[in-house]
């Protein structure tokens, strides 16, 4: 089965759509720029989202054998990284499912910004925003050194593993950029 | 005296929108979640008759070296029910648990009658009870029936265990890695599986409170010998 399958190309894109828009909105001062890192950060929750449910199906139908959604052999492969069953899941939780929990609560944080930026609790939810993207790094930052040391036939890279890891860096980036515009009152 | 008129700030919406966007956002994980369900289902997997048995990778030993063993490698993932593929049968025990010393015979003669239609795997476990200490070299031991003072609770020498030497892989399981993942706290505890990994019976359920009092070779003749 071909690495590039229409959803992982639908999730890069997705990633680098959510990008251009960060790029685009971080040197945009008042209001316009503060809702451009909000719909960044929303094309980022999102993918995560999509993400996080799509790996959790691979896990899914790993356990009952193959997966006819992702490739399962080589170096860039999904098979040896969400079929591990040492590796794969933390606390018995798939990652997928850790993935839709956590970023759901992201999304609802920017979400709830981004229908009312001037509301009072906005500036304390720009704080909770960067500290719920930021308390994931160390997780991304434990899985890739899990797929490329660990996992049965490390090393391997696991592509859509890889666009959430990405997705989370990203929010990372948005959550820093709007306490920026907020503490240097380019907010609105 | 004209007044100057300071700039009032943006003024939050008047509702909380964040009701709203807990609504949006329980609505959207629920499709993801349905979506990701309908695309392949959640598997029961557990020790449980009916379910998918938990699969692991752990070091084996089969008589040469320790290598890597993955569970699943051993599935038919298109057994159809009818066709030769293998079946498994999995042991739980501690070489130092007495009842597993004593259960060496039964298995050693379980291995000779189903061996060409049963792969056989034990896993080896070391329970927190005093003198049930294990090492990779008491693991040996017990499998090959070799001179090794420590089984049967410090008591034995490996070499007077009951039984023949097994050919059959011995997993390294004094961590109780695997035990735990199976949720099983004594030994000795067996099961058999269909050769597509799916429990088909559990000594706990079968010989355990109210269960009907099956034995593993009453089991065996049932499920295998009755295909």
């Amino acid at each position: 089965m071909s690495v590039i399958t229409p959803p992982l190309m639908a999730f890069i894109a997705g990633i680098v759509v959510s990008s251009y828009l960060l790029i685009k909105a971080k040197d945009t001062s008042g209001e316009q720029g503060t809702l451009g890192v909000l719909n960044a950060s929303m094309g980022f929750s999102a993918v995560g989202i999509m993400g996080s449910g799509w790996t959790w199906a691979i896990h899914n139908s790993m356990i009952m054998g193959s997966s006819s959604m992702c490739a399962t052999e080589g170096l860039v492969q999904c098979g040896s990284v969400i079929g591990d069953p040492q590796w794969n899941n933390l606390f018995g939780i798939p990652w997928g499912l850790i993935g839709i929990v956590s970023f759901a609560l992201i999304w609802f944080f920017v979400l709830s910004i981004r229908m009312d930026i001037h509301a009072k609790w906005a500036s304390g939810y720009v704080d909770l925003l960067f500290y719920v993207s930021l308390a994931g790094v160390p997780f991304v930052i434990w899985l890739v050194l899990v797929e490329l040391t660990m996992v049965d036939g490390a090393p391997h890279i696991c592509p859509y593993c890889t666009v959430i890891h990405i997705a989370l860096i990203g929010m990372v980036a948005c959550s820093y950029s709007l306490r920026q515009k907020r503490d240097t009152g380019t907010w609105s | 005296m004209a007044r100057r008129r300071a700039k009032a700030a943006p003024k939050g919406k008047d509702e909380d929108v964040r009701t709203v966007a807990m609504l949006v956002t329980a609505g959207i994980i629920s499709l993801v979640v349905a979506i990701s369900v309908i695309l392949a289902p959640i598997p029961q997997v557990g020790p449980d008759e009916g379910n998918q048995a938990p699969d692991f990778i752990a070091d084996a030993y089969n008589g040469f070296g320790w290598n890597e063993y993955r569970l699943s490698d051993n599935y038919d993932w298109d057994w159809n029910g009818s066709s030769d593929s293998k079946w498994m049968l999995i042991y739980f025990m501690d070489t130092d648990c007495p009842y597993c010393w004593v259960d060496g015979d039964e298995m050693s003669q379980l291995h000779s009658q189903w061996s060409d239609r049963v792969n056989f795997v034990t896993v080896a476990a070391e329970l927190s009870i005093p003198n049930h200490d294990s090492t990779r070299g008491e693991i040996e031991a017990f499998r090959d029936k070799t001179s090794y003072f420590g089984c049967n609770s410090d008591r034995d020498d490996c070499i007077d265990r009951p039984g023949t030497p097994n050919d059959w892989p011995y997993i390294d399981d004094r961590s109780m890695t695997i035990m735990n993942m199976w949720g099983l706290s004594g030994t000795p505890v067996s099961f058999i599986l269909e050769p597509d990994g799916t429990v088909a019976w559990n000594k706990n359920k079968h010989q355990g409170q109210g269960g009907d009092g099956e034995e593993l070779s009453e089991a065996l003749q049932r499920l295998v010998g009755g295909q």
